[in-house]
């Protein structure tokens, strides 16, 4: 009964029939068997190749930063960092920034380590992220100024803390400073070795080929490797070990930035499932982007020839959970505060959710949550390219919105040595600088991804190459399926 | 004249599929023969028609039945016992989240679970011509034609490759 | 992915799935009687507290929540093994999940019903509880002696939850079964095979009804999904909720209780499987890969289950509030609460993850029933860790009297009786229904296929979209 004749695979695209009906279980357009012989000399044609659109975006990204350079450097002169008031929309742009470029590499390292053949086109666009983790050390350089004492400078004031509340209690040597900072910087470091560790056979493939710097680097980058099998299981026992402790690390940086940066400058806010939300949200806005990044290149790109619809599709699935998963998470806070009604649990939802940062609540809801499930609920558009990149914006706008509100209102509360927060702030709008920090920060962000996709080509060769030999279409009785193979 | 049914029990597949071939070409529409088989194969293995379903209907009626539900039985229940317990309003929302959100959930799942039973056609306890032999793995095509046509399709089946042929008692 | 194993006939896959059912293994009514007596013991300590009264336990206040609703919040843990198993398994067309998910399923109707039964016992006169359900506007509530129901409590949202789970996990067994009973239908005589003949409802197992079945098993498994992530999130609410008692009142207690359940029932479920290779000799479906599979699946879990420990007691010190720091004080510091945090954290996470990381401690199945054993003991202690000790310092001034809560006889008693129970109505019902999905066995078989890279054979299979 088992068709167990062992054959090869063949590499046809699945064609569907003309109206959009599926063949043989498939629908048109979702899975593609790019060609390995054209690939490592496409993909460096698209590398050194610079289309119009993608000068202007380079240019316009360059632009923005300098608006932000300039915010920032108006900020500074105007108020220093002495007070972290007015650097409430600094920190929400460098949460944002950060949230995305910290969360984006998991998305190579979680799928590969569940052995997901429908990655492989998403890896590198999603390791690319590591090069702006670069960007996140230099803006995390001025958090590290804004952030005030543990102890109470003046601590004789009414009932005011000692100590303030913060993760750290009270105070290991460099606490919280240099602890961040080790953080924000490990996993940046750690990052750019996951990324140099899965490029290195793509460099080595390209560097008889590439000129110039391209040439260069990936002569000086990947000169010891010649793809023998010890190297490929050095490689990949590296990038299992890398992703394992990249991840841990992550989730210990998300708990430390989202603790000192927002959760203990809100006195009284006790709110263990924060850093949990955090992350979460940073996975979510992080795999959204990515989807933008593949659906952009594939739509203008060329690369509808590697990037299948398949990756969207599963993708999707894990979208939706991660959309789902945010909503709980903020019901599980939500339903403890409102139900314990302590003064300070009343005042922190007055602040952030209802009344100071109520409409940025509710954008924030709305975009994070209620339009990509409405989206992603429905199995034509998952399946589509266009869906999940949508939820993906969406998701991205929401996060931003969070950031603001969580950022923003942490910088805005008031006295930081207060027991509690007994009172509702008003909520801080942006002024020009801000928005200009703002603009700035998404901007130079994407202004180094953009500077790194043309350092390294938006497609991990080896994976989509190694895919390839595992996965092709096969016939079986009457119909032709999607055949995948796992090894153990 | 009405249609009598014949069972032809397949032990390969690729045999049972050339016996559906061979029904089409003799003019059988392929609404009239069906393979029952002891295990799902993909969609398409047998080259049989597309079977359409409504079942995604059912989860999404289910739900509106059970939100609506939901939201009347909470907010009544608050309103007929209108007591104020730790400064909370008289009706709550969030509490009647919990509760709205279960019987969503509970109607949508029983609404799909009888989709599921209707959109398979079941129950059908008239079960017609049948053969123990499928559960063991034999592929049965069963299909019901005129009763002039039963020997050549019988035939049809045994150059197939059918093991048995089976007819009505 | 089932390593290099020849490929199985249907007949023999009937034969060996069926013969617990078909067949009545000689120690099977001796293992009834035993369970059954024990069970039983159970259920005469349940009507001696009836008749005698809350005084037969060792709750006393303030610890009003002892052994029984431990043991209840344990339970549902157990069942969040089916739906976690199954559901996400199979929306992840995970191949190992075949062999597992029935068994999951049904542990989780078990489960969950022997949870119910805790909070019924617990209050100690359980015919009153038919009041809980009258909180709805036009039917009686108990007003007599001027009693107003908390209509907005948490302990409303129990039930709604739990039953809503029940109800569905038992459709979604029911549903998924029909293929099966099928099978049975034509293997039985006599009055079984009216019976099956009617549970079979008629399948005949044609391309609709398999289509059918399963985009069912796709569509349900999303369905319950979101309603097994909501059971256990308002079980722990059920504490979270409560301001009074510090150490509860934790946003994280939600997603924290759930992974933990999902921790504990995995646990089980690989244990489940183990027994029943060994009692029904199921070595060619419940295969060494599958329960290193699970113990690949369980590190991870075991280690988000970590990092929400982690978090959650992290936070409670974040708070520098002295109430709370006064529990802290007595789980961490205090006999015998210190000795059992010891134990907890070190069965629940030390000693069974440092088991499953060798390949070839996974395949081992004494040491994965070690493992799995151990964590399941952690996680009832840690559900005890966190009622007792925080009730214990609720009102400290006003119970000054009070020492420590120590279980009786009678709560021993039922507590064990529950473990009894579960495995009882698992072997019986493995007496009436197959507890491998026959027909996703079969189905593998059909689907399995090789590629062949090289000199290599890796094993594959056919996939639709």
């Amino acid at each position: 009964m088992a068709a167990s004749e062992s054959e090869h695979l063949h590499h046809g695209v699945a064609h569907g029939e003309s109206h959009g009906g599926i063949s043989g279980g498939h629908y048109p357009g979702m899975w593609v068997f790019p060609n390995p012989r054209v690939m490592t000399r496409e993909m460096a044609a698209k590398v050194s190749a610079m289309p119009q659109m993608f000068t202007l975006g380079l240019l316009l990204t360059f632009a923005l930063l300098v608006l932000g350079v300039v915010g920032f450097v108006a900020r500074a002169s105007a108020d220093g960092f002495d007070d972290r008031a007015p650097w409430g929309y600094y920190m929400a742009t460098f949460s944002f920034v950060f949230m995305v470029t910290s969360a984006a590499p998991v998305a190579a390292v979680a799928f590969r380590f569940t052995k997901s053949h429908w990655r492989r086109p998403l890896s590198r666009v999603s390791e690319l992220f590591a090069v702006v983790g670069i960007f996140n050390i230099i803006m995390f350089i001025p958090m590290m100024m804004i952030l005030p004492p543990i102890l109470n400078p003046n601590p004789v004031q009414g009932h005011d803390l000692e100590i303030r509340r913060t993760i750290w209690f009270e105070g290991p040597i460099g606490a919280p400073h240099a602890w961040d900072l080790a953080g924000v910087v490990g996993l940046a470091v750690t990052a750019l070795f996951i990324l140099y560790l899965s490029a290195v056979p793509d460099m080595a493939e390209a560097r008889h080929t590439a000129t110039g710097f391209r040439g260069w680097l990936y002569r000086t980058l990947s000169g010891h490797w010649y793809g023998t099998k010890r190297q490929w299981n050095a490689q990949k026992a590296g990038l299992a070990m890398l992703g394992a402790f990249y991840f841990m690390t992550l989730i210990f940086v998300h708990f430390i930035i989202s603790s000192d940066y927002a959760q203990s400058m809100i006195p009284g806010w006790k709110d263990s499932i924060f850093p949990v939300f955090y992350s979460l949200t940073a996975f979510q806005v992080a795999l959204g982007l990515c989807l933008v990044i593949l659906y952009v290149m594939r739509r203008w790109g060329g690369f509808q020839e590697y990037y299948g619809k398949s990756v969207f599709w599963s993708a999707s699935k894990v979208q939706l959970g991660l959309t789902l998963l945010w909503a709980y998470h903020l019901f599980a806070f939500f339903i403890t505060y409102w139900f314990g009604r302590l003064v300070v649990e009343q005042n922190i939802i007055k602040y952030l959710f209802a009344q100071s940062y109520g409409g940025v609540f509710v954008a924030n809801l709305a975009l994070s949550f209620v339009i990509p499930f409405l989206l992603l609920l429905w199995n034509p558009v998952r399946r589509s390219a266009w869906g999940p990149p949508l939820a993906g914006v969406s998701a991205a706008l929401g996060a931003l919105m969070f950031s603001v509100r969580v950022f923003v209102g942490g910088a805005n509360s008031g006295n930081i040595y207060e027991a509690f927060l007994n009172h509702v702030p008003a909520a801080a709008y942006p002024d020009i600088w801000d928005i200009f920090i703002v603009v700035g920060g998404i901007g130079g962000a994407a202004f180094i991804y953009l500077v790194a996709t043309k350092i390294f080509p938006l497609l991990s060769v080896w994976e989509v190459k190694e895919g390839a030999l595992y996965q092709g279409m096969r016939r079986f009785i009457r119909g032709e399926y999607l055949v995948l193979a796992k090894p153990e | 004249m009405a249609k009598r049914p014949i069972l032809g029990l397949f032990e390969d597949a690729e045999y049972a599929a050339e016996a559906g071939d061979a029904l089409q070409q003799a003019g059988v529409s392929q609404s009239d023969y069906d393979f029952l088989t002891d295990t799902p194969y993909p969609e398409g293995a047998f080259g049989e028609r597309h079977e359409g379903h409504r079942l995604y209907i059912f989860p999404l009626c289910g739900a509106l039945v059970g939100l609506t539900v939901g939201i009347l039985l909470t907010s009544m229940t608050q309103m007929a016992y209108p007591l104020v317990q730790a400064g909370k309003p008289i009706l709550s929302l969030p509490p009647m989240a919990v509760v709205t959100y279960e019987s969503t959930m509970l109607t949508a799942i029983i609404f799909t679970i009888i989709g599921i039973v209707f959109e398979s056609r079941l129950p059908n306890f008239k079960q017609g011509l049948y053969d123990t032999r499928i559960t063991e793995g034999y592929i049965g095509v069963l299909a019901n034609v005129e009763e002039e046509q039963l020997p050549q399709v019988s035939a049809l089946f045994t150059q197939a490759g059918a093991v048995d042929v089976v007819r009505e008692n | 992915m089932q390593e290099g194993r020849t490929p199985i006939p249907y007949r023999q896959i009937n034969r060996e799935l069926l013969f617990s059912i078909l067949q009545s293994p000689k120690w099977f009514p001796i293992a009834i009687i035993i369970l059954g007596l024990i069970v039983l013991g159970g259920f005469s300590a349940a009507g001696l507290l009836v008749n005698k009264g809350f005084g037969v336990t060792g709750l006393n206040r303030p610890v009003m929540w002892g052994f029984f609703i431990t043991n209840f919040v344990f339970w549902i843990g157990i069942s969040h093994a089916g739906v976690m198993l199954s559901a996400i398994l199979r929306l992840s067309k995970a191949e190992w999940r075949r062999p597992a998910t029935r068994a999951a399923e049904i542990l989780t109707v078990f489960s969950l019903m022997t949870a119910m039964m805790m909070p019924l016992i617990h209050t100690g006169r359980p015919w009153r509880t038919i009041y809980w359900i009258y909180t709805i506007p036009f039917m009686p509530y108990d007003y007599a002696r001027g009693i107003w129901p908390n209509v907005r409590s948490p302990l409303v949202w129990d039930p709604s939850a739990v039953y809503t789970y029940l109800t569905s996990s038992i459709l979604f067994v029911l549903v998924a079964l029909i293929p099966d009973f099928a099978v049975l239908r034509d293997r039985t005589t006599g009055m079984n095979h009216r019976i099956y003949t009617m549970l079979a409802m008629g399948w005949r197992g044609n391309p609709r009804q398999w289509k059918l079945q399963i985009i069912a098993g796709v569509l349900l498994s999303a369905l319950i999904l979101p309603v097994f992530v909501s059971v256990h999130s308002i079980v722990s609410w059920d504490f979270g909720m409560a301001v009074s008692v510090k150490t509860w009142h934790s946003t994280i207690f939600a997603p924290y209780f759930v992974v933990g359940a999902v921790h504990s029932g995995v646990s089980a479920v690989a244990f489940v499987m183990i027994i029943l290779r060994y009692i029904y000799g199921w070595q060619n479906y419940i295969r060494p890969e599958h329960i290193d599979a699970l113990g690949r699946l369980l590190i991870v879990v075991a280690t988000g289950w970590f990092y929400f420990f982690v978090m959650e007691i992290l936070f409670g010190f974040y708070g520098r509030e002295a109430d709370e720091l006064a529990v802290r004080d007595l789980q961490f510091m205090q006999e015998p609460w210190n000795i059992w945090m010891m134990v907890f954290v070190f069965t629940t996470y030390f000693l069974p993850v440092a088991l499953w990381l060798p390949r070839a401690f996974r395949r081992n199945l004494w040491i994965m029933s070690v493992a799995c054993i151990s964590v399941n003991i952690g996680m009832w202690l840690e559900r005890f860790i966190i009622i007792v000790p925080g009730l214990q310092n609720k009102q400290v001034f006003t119970f000054s009297w009070y020492t420590v809560y120590s279980p009786s006889a009678v709560e021993w008693t039922i507590i064990g009786a529950t473990f009894a129970l579960v495995s009882m109505l698992m072997l019986m019902i493995a007496r009436v229904v197959p507890l491998i999905p026959l027909y996703d066995i079969k189905e593998y078989e059909v689907l399995r296929t090789e590629v062949k890279i090289g000199r290599v054979t890796v094993p594959a299979v056919y996939r639709e979209d």
